[in-house]
């Protein structure tokens, strides 16, 4: 098995789905936003978002709050940490195994 | 030729900063902030022995440091009654100086990662800034002449306009060419030069409430029905 092909195996598989990469993206983008928001940004269903959402959340990458705005309450989902330090080595080695001469992003400097 | 591959259109971070001026609230706010100073400036400019632009200068200043100091929770509480409800809710922009940095904090510490700093807005300093010290040119240009009632309008929605353009809240050319028209139905009211310069606040409250109405309008159009996302869990 080539390195590339040992690269690709290791890929977080909780992120690589399209919808929670979608879901990923859009937070790491915002910052903070309600399941509302995402659900309109994404063209999510609700159980569609809440199933990946749940996963992301049992992984420990994104994490979901009830908030009040005013009186209003509201379902705010943000990255963590965690879900942060994941999403960033996964984009990094995306990028490297996209790459024409084939050097991944964990063989960086 | 052309990269198909590139990835185009505007970042979720962009779209998220867009996202705040969806509704027009911003606008309204700041329109109505400048009405109600303005108005009590020339009211105050009006009773006094010896009137004098400057007296509704410091009324208007005092009114626009009023919208940096509450416009944001003020904005952000009738967003959550109004936007919240029916379109879900994103973290508000920063507000971004021309300097390009949020604020001091984020300039002393590390970028963060992914990406968050292009949840931003040059709000304060495109529209704001721009709207102050047009009022100050405005109101202390002494004497008062035709030309600049003919052209105070138009600098504004010349500066308004292109400064905007590009940025996450552009504004129609439609919406500034009938700011720039005001100076023209000023004249073709012939009103007395000395009050003239003190109507230019208000002019630009009016103008800035009308846009974001209209925009509100449209989007409570749009998004009839307060859709309650809650009681949805992941």
């Amino acid at each position: 098995m080539t390195q590339r092909m040992q690269e690709i195996s290791q890929l977080d598989r909780v992120i690589h789905e399209p919808a929670r990469l979608a879901i990923m993206l859009i937070l790491g983008g915002v910052g903070e936003a309600d399941f509302l928001y995402l659900q309109r940004e994404g063209g999510f269903t609700q159980g569609n978002l809440s199933g990946h959402l749940a996963k992301l959340e049992e992984a420990g990458y994104v994490v979901i709050e009830k908030k009040f705005k005013g009186k209003v309450p509201l379902t705010v989902c943000s990255l963590t940490g965690k879900g942060m330090t994941a999403f960033a080595k996964y984009s990094n080695r995306m990028l490297g195994l996209l790459q024409p001469n084939g050097s991944t992003g964990s063989s960086r400097p | 030729m052309k990269d198909n591959l590139a990835i185009t259109g505007p970042s979720p971070g962009h779209r998220a900063a867009s996202y705040w001026f969806v509704d027009g609230l911003p606008d309204i706010v700041l329109g109505v902030t400048l009405l109600i100073f303005g108005a009590a400036g020339l009211w105050w400019c009006v009773h006094r022995p010896k009137p004098s632009p400057a007296h509704e200068f410091f009324v208007v200043a005092i009114g626009l440091c009023f919208f940096f100091w509450k416009g944001r929770p003020l904005i952000d509480l009738l967003k959550s009654r109004l936007t919240y409800p029916r379109t879900g809710y994103a973290r508000p922009p920063e507000d971004l100086s021309e300097l390009g940095l949020p604020n001091a904090l984020t300039a002393l510490s590390l970028k963060p990662w992914p990406k968050r700093d292009e949840n931003v807005t040059h709000f304060l300093t495109r529209t704001t800034m721009v709207v102050l010290w047009w009022c100050f040119f405005a109101l202390n240009l002494n004497p008062w002449s035709r030309w600049y009632t003919l052209l105070a309008p138009a600098a504004l929605a010349v500066a308004l306009y292109a400064w905007n353009r590009r940025s996450e809240h552009p504004y129609r050319w439609w919406s500034a060419l009938l700011l720039a028209l005001i100076g023209p139905a000023l004249l073709w009211l012939d009103l007395s030069p000395l009050l003239q310069p003190l109507l230019m606040p208000l002019l630009a409250g009016a103008w800035l409430a009308t846009e974001g109405a209209c925009v509100l309008v449209h989007y409570l159009r749009a998004n009839p029905s307060s859709r309650a996302a809650e009681g949805v869990r992941a």
